[in-house]
């Protein structure tokens, strides 16, 4: 040490040393051990020095100063001083070789984590990074093995990686990602336990990894040859906040991949839904007609739909598809065109007969994946005034008499799908002027308040008393606007499909 | 909505309370699909202290009754209040299902 302090400051020592010659000292040298490192005037080595001064390094003496031909208080005092000078000088040399130590090493560990966080960029799984994690962290600490453990919060299969492969049993890796999660701090093992010991595990650092503010993660190193030192805790909690940032990352891109996947999901339900509903009203002589729907965000499966053929009857149909999403979507466009196609091709369809061939099309597909279509088919000879009808399950249907009560109407037979065959009969129903059918959804009935509580059928029915006076489309626009007043802004949970026929004068 | 599930006789029954709708069915799906995959299996779904069930409920019932009968066994329900007996009537579920008055009777007819 004394050594790499006169390489350093050569120039120092020798001016120490002229002052020293230039007072009259015939001779100044270092020395350790009692050998002389170097002196000045070349060739003399001090055999009979007159005053010596220790340099020191808190209480240990690491050599002295020495001069010869000087005696006397005065100059023992000055080459004590001299000799303290240099013991200080000596204590900031040592000071600055460790501070370079350990900045070089916090460099190099900045350096491994800036290419640990360039080389997770390209992972685009749980699993991947906490694999890179793993092996870069062996390879920092200078470990022989390493493992880390996730448990995801939705529940989803929990992941343990091991580098190498089968380095330690499942069990203890779970053991110490259980203890860390239960402390939610870091466990060192160092005099391990014969069970360890079994396994050829020396020593083990395990580290919890936060992720949105529970230990989530955890990662472990194993058999460190000299041991988990202070540096080696701070570098491996390092590695793990870089590995918590990471699966925080991770975890966001998933969520907002699922979530896009599932807007899109939605949009192309509701385009479906949407594109498929007539553009236009038919007009019919003796009939006001209004319909109109409402997808709900998790779009349902309601749809209506009118076939107007010159010569022929109108037929149209209101129906809902049990479920939500994309696959009521598909469904309910199954179940419109069966109808749709029934009702436009059969020599002389009725809403008896396009229901029965209708439940037949779609009844084993239905039972395969569980569902069910409630349907209502009308149909309208133009002046009769007289509307023929079959419900397949469908509710709510109101009817109000232009002279009587409103009622509703009951289904004839069970939804498409439920029984192999329909039990569907036509149904007579008088349309003249003032008489009302309204054929709803149970998007409607079903709509509910902040307070839980359901619109119902009974205030649907004092409802259409209230309005039954008014034209097709002021009665159902009045509709809509009582269910959202009633709903209270709170989010529609389901379609919301109306047909409003009403007799007029033809 | 809250479940309770037990077998009684080799039935095995569930008790629903509350609304059983598109929100709350999931459970009740996936204990519907268990017991219905066995051979024969008899099953019992109170509705006694049920308010109100949306068309996804109904949908799992009906699917639960298919499931049952495929594998030559009987789904049955029993004790529903006016408001859902409403529900099965206006829309003729009560056609498809065995409906009965409480769980006595009902499990009478399953075991009979």
């Amino acid at each position: 040490m004394l050594v790499a302090l006169l390489s350093s400051q050569y120039a120092r020592f020798t001016a120490i040393a002229e002052a020293w010659l230039s007072l009259g000292a015939s001779a100044f040298g270092v020395y350790q051990d009692e050998r002389p490192l170097v002196y000045w005037p070349a060739g003399h080595q001090l055999a009979r020095p007159s005053i010596k001064a220790p340099i020191c390094r808190g209480e240990q003496e690491l050599g002295d100063i020495r001069i010869a031909g000087l005696s006397g208080m005065a100059y023992e005092q000055r080459l004590r001083a001299d000799a303290s000078l240099i013991s200080y000088l000596l204590q900031l040399e040592n000071e600055l070789q460790l501070m370079t130590v350990d900045l070089v090493t916090s460099q190099d560990q900045q350096l491994a984590l800036y290419r640990l966080t360039q080389s997770m960029r390209d992972h685009v799984t749980v699993e991947d990074t906490l694999r890179a994690v793993v092996s870069e962290a062996v390879r920092m600490v200078k470990a022989q093995g390493g493992f880390a453990a996730f448990v995801p919060a939705s529940g989803e299969e929990p992941l343990l990686v091991q580098h190498p492969e089968g380095v330690l049993p499942d069990t203890l890796a779970w053991h110490f990602y259980k203890a860390s999660r239960a402390s939610e701090r870091e466990h060192m093992l160092s005099d391990v336990e014969p069970e360890l010991a079994r396994h050829g595990i020396s020593n083990v650092l395990h580290v919890p990894i936060w992720v949105r503010g529970t230990v989530m993660a955890g990662l472990g190193l194993l058999n460190r040859p000299d041991g988990f030192g202070a540096p080696d805790i701070k570098l491996v909690r390092a590695i793990a906040g870089q590995a918590s940032a990471q699966i925080e990352r991770m975890l966001l891109y998933q969520e907002m991949f699922t979530q896009t996947k599932l807007r899109t999901e939605m949009e192309l339900a509701r385009r479906v839904q949407v594109d498929l509903l007539p553009r236009s009203l038919p007009v019919i002589a003796g009939l006001d007609i209004y319909a109109n729907s409402r997808p709900a965000y998790q779009v349902g499966g309601d749809f209506y739909d009118f076939i107007v053929q010159p010569g022929r009857p109108l037929i149209f149909s209101v129906g809902d598809v049990t479920g939500k999403g994309l696959s009521a979507a598909l469904l309910m466009t199954m179940t419109r065109s069966a109808i749709h196609s029934k009702s436009q091709f059969m020599p002389y369809p009725t809403p008896e007969a396009v229901m029965r061939q209708s439940n037949e099309d779609l009844y084993t597909d239905f039972t395969r994946v569980g569902v069910f279509a409630t349907a209502f088919v009308g149909q309208y000879e133009p002046g009769s005034q007289r509307l023929l009808y079959a419900n397949a399950g469908h509710a709510p249907v109101i009817y109000r008499p232009a002279d009587g009560e409103p009622r509703l109407l009951r289904a004839d037979s069970t939804a498409i799908g439920i029984l192999p065959v329909s039990r569907c009969r036509d149904q007579i129903l008088r349309i003249g002027p003032g008489d009302l059918l309204v054929v709803a959804t149970d998007g409607f009935s079903d709509v509910r308040n902040p307070d839980d509580e359901t619109f119902g059928i009974e205030r649907l029915l004092d409802l259409v008393e209230r309005l039954h006076e008014r034209q097709a489309a002021a009665i159902a626009t009045a509709m809509f606007e009582e269910v959202d007043r009633f709903g209270h802004g709170r989010e529609q949970d389901d379609d919301q499909t109306l047909v409003v026929i009403k007799g007029a004068a033809s | 909505m809250n479940m309770k599930t037990r077998v009684a006789a080799d039935v095995n029954i569930v008790e629903l309370s509350g609304r059983l709708d598109t929100n709350s069915v999931q459970p009740v799906a996936a204990w519907l699909d268990q017991v219905t995959a066995t051979p024969g299996a008899r099953v019992l779904v109170n509705l006694a202290e049920t308010t109100f069930v949306d068309s996804t409920a109904l949908a799992t019932l009906v699917r639960a009754l298919k499931r049952c009968q495929q594998v030559q066994g009987d789904l049955y329900l029993c004790g529903m209040r006016r408001t859902v007996y409403m529900i099965f009537e206006l829309t003729r579920l009560d056609k498809a299902f065995n409906i009965f008055v409480d769980e006595e009777h009902a499990i009478q007819a399953l075991t009979g």
